[in-house]
């Protein structure tokens, strides 16, 4: 045995995400990713199973346990009461930690969900703003939406839901800063804050510089497409 | 005795979840859902006003609650502990500010974070106490656990809470959706994560279907009817992913349609499941030139409808992409004809 697989036994939610896994594929046949992507959670508990360490690194640097969509279809249907969701968890922060992630177009990705969701939380206390839900990044939303967006007080305040409001209850309200810090003590505390950082460094190391990390930022901003962006190796 | 394989369920998966007539029912502390504030805020905007006009419900949230942070938790940006801790904030924050002890989320995948939490705590005592202590040392506050089903460490969702009140709802509805075909689509989170923990389960879910049958609607089954809608966080934040949302929602509506082409109204529970089985539609109508034009509506939305709202500036129906007009028309719910289109859509 590995010391990845030993960092893998650590997590509670490895732990309790897989029992004594019987390879049957009721997972696999009820899974919506299974369906649009080269994706099998069966094939992921199997390789987990196997404790191999060199199939684990393969499996951390790969696309594949970034297809989940984290829907828990698989848990329910499980004769043996395991959970690939919650094992795809333990398995993408560790990929995370080791820099294992850098190394697939999916798992790239990543750089978006820190800087949107979890910088989001310390910032505004959620981890999506109005702001975020662009009609450049949702165009399916629609004119409709496209309008609201250019009138997003003063529809909000039509529906009676009117954002930003300091020092109240409500929707998307200015969170008090002491609470804020309270938050953010959390993230720091619980080791997010790291977890969030590695994802900083592991792009810094697979695309070569903080200023390849920019690009590769502004790119998928403007285009939508982390795919458009060139890399070098 | 004939004992049916839902009624053995049902009788598993029976949660209780106080009315408005019982003690506790009419005060209640709740949490915001940041997916729905960004992406669906009017209808956060109508279960406001039907809990507290209409049920009479003294809803409290504080201003210093934060998202549960699920998100970025099932989108991999925080630990497990993260999640544990923030919970027991929120928690904290209602109870010593705000004096409640019954609390629900307007998010299904916070009620699937907070009890996920819960049950954590139940099954692992050092995850207890290290919560407690990291919450102490990060906030000063007290750990605090809420109990709100049935006695045991729990929370609900505000789905729930209509649920409860379904009989009270129908009671005060204008209007009927007698003759009219619907189905449930039960977020993921609400009842995959945890079945014990849904009303009915994970099989036979009733929350939405009990609210749709007290407001007389006939009940339609589908082969797809449980399949996922796509939301899928990192698939559909990202545009470049979101083929796989399109897909999912693609499968069920197909489905749907083969089985029940009169079928136009899907009751959601989730902001995922409310949004994107929607948009997706449009999607589909670009991409195949296929359309379904099935209106998917949150449990407040419709409850809004009922009770009498305003379609577009209570209910937020002008934000959806399939036009909710000819399901008005067929229910019988009035709206101003003489605008065009756009104009109820676009009051500015």
């Amino acid at each position: 045995m590995g010391k990845l697989v030993d960092e893998l036994k650590q997590d509670i939610q490895y732990q309790h995400g897989m029992n004594a896994c019987l390879n049957c594929g009721i997972c696999t046949a009820v899974c919506p990713a299974a369906e649009v992507y080269e994706y099998s959670p069966r094939e992921v508990m199997n390789i987990c199973h196997t404790e191999d360490e060199e199939w684990l690194i393969d499996l951390l640097k790969s696309d594949k346990i970034w297809f989940c969509g984290q829907c828990y279809s698989c848990k329910p249907r499980c004769p043996r009461g395991n959970s690939t969701a919650d094992v795809i968890l333990a398995l993408r922060r560790l990929s995370v930690r080791h820099g294992y992630f850098a190394e697939s177009e999916k798992g790239r990705q990543q750089l978006f969900a820190k800087r949107v969701f979890g910088e989001n939380m310390l910032k505004r206390g959620y981890t999506l703003t109005a702001e975020n839900i662009t009609p450049e990044h949702f165009p399916e939303l629609g004119e409709n939406w496209e309008y609201y967006f250019e009138h997003m007080k003063e529809m909000r305040e039509w529906w009676d839901v009117p954002m930003d409001k300091e020092n109240s209850a409500g929707s998307h309200r200015v969170i008090p800063e002491k609470d804020m810090d309270e938050l953010r003590a959390i993230y720091k505390a619980t080791g997010a804050i790291e977890l969030m950082e590695a994802v900083e460094k592991g792009m810094e190391k697979k695309l070569g510089s903080k200023k390849e990390v920019e690009k590769y930022w502004e790119n998928w901003l403007e285009t939508a497409d982390s795919r458009t962006y060139e890399m070098k190796s | 005795m004939k004992v049916t394989r839902e009624n053995i369920i049902w009788e598993s998966h029976q949660k209780h979840v106080p009315t408005i007539d019982e003690e506790g029912g009419k005060l209640w502390g709740c949490f915001r859902s940041c997916f729905l504030q960004s992406a669906a805020p009017y209808t956060e905007g109508i279960a406001y006003k039907i809990l507290k006009n209409d049920l009479g419900i003294d809803l409290r949230e504080a201003a210093g609650h934060t998202s549960c942070g699920a998100i970025g938790y099932h989108g991999d940006v925080t630990n497990i502990e993260t999640q544990m801790v923030v919970a027991a904030r929120n928690f904290a924050v209602a109870h010593e500010e705000l004096g409640v002890d019954n609390l629900f989320s307007f998010c299904v995948t916070s009620f699937a974070n907070y009890t996920e939490m819960i049950h954590l705590w139940e099954e692992e005592p050092e995850l207890r106490e290290y919560t407690a202590k990291t919450l102490k040392e990060t906030t000063g506050r007290e750990f605090w656990i809420p109990h709100v089903s049935g006695g045991r460490p729990s929370v609900v969702h505000a789905s729930d809470v209509f649920y409860a009140n379904r009989h009270k709802l129908a009671e005060k509805a204008k209007y009927s959706l007698k003759g009219i075909k619907a189905v449930d689509h039960i977020g993921c989170h609400y009842g995959k994560i945890f079945p014990g923990e849904a009303m009915g389960g994970v099989e036979f879910p009733q929350v939405l279907v009990g609210l749709l049958e007290a407001f007389g609607a006939e009940i339609v089954d589908y082969p797809e009817r449980r399949h996922c809608c796509g939301m899928g966080f990192r698939q559909c934040a990202f545009p470049e992913n979101r083929d796989y949302t399109a897909s999912s929602t693609y499968k069920k509506l197909a489905s749907l349609k083969e089985a029940h082409p009169d079928c136009n109204l899907i009751l959601t529970n989730c902001p995922g499941c409310t949004v994107f089985l929607d948009a997706e539609q449009g999607t589909i109508k670009e991409v195949l030139e296929e359309e379904f034009n099935v209106s998917i509506l949150d449990y407040a939305q419709l409850t809004g409808l009922m009770l009498g709202y305003d379609p577009f500036k209570d209910c937020g129906m002008n934000a959806k992409v399939v036009p909710v007009e000819p399901l008005l028309d067929k229910i019988g719910i009035p709206y101003d004809k003489s605008k065009t289109f756009e104009e109820r859509r676009r009051p500015f």
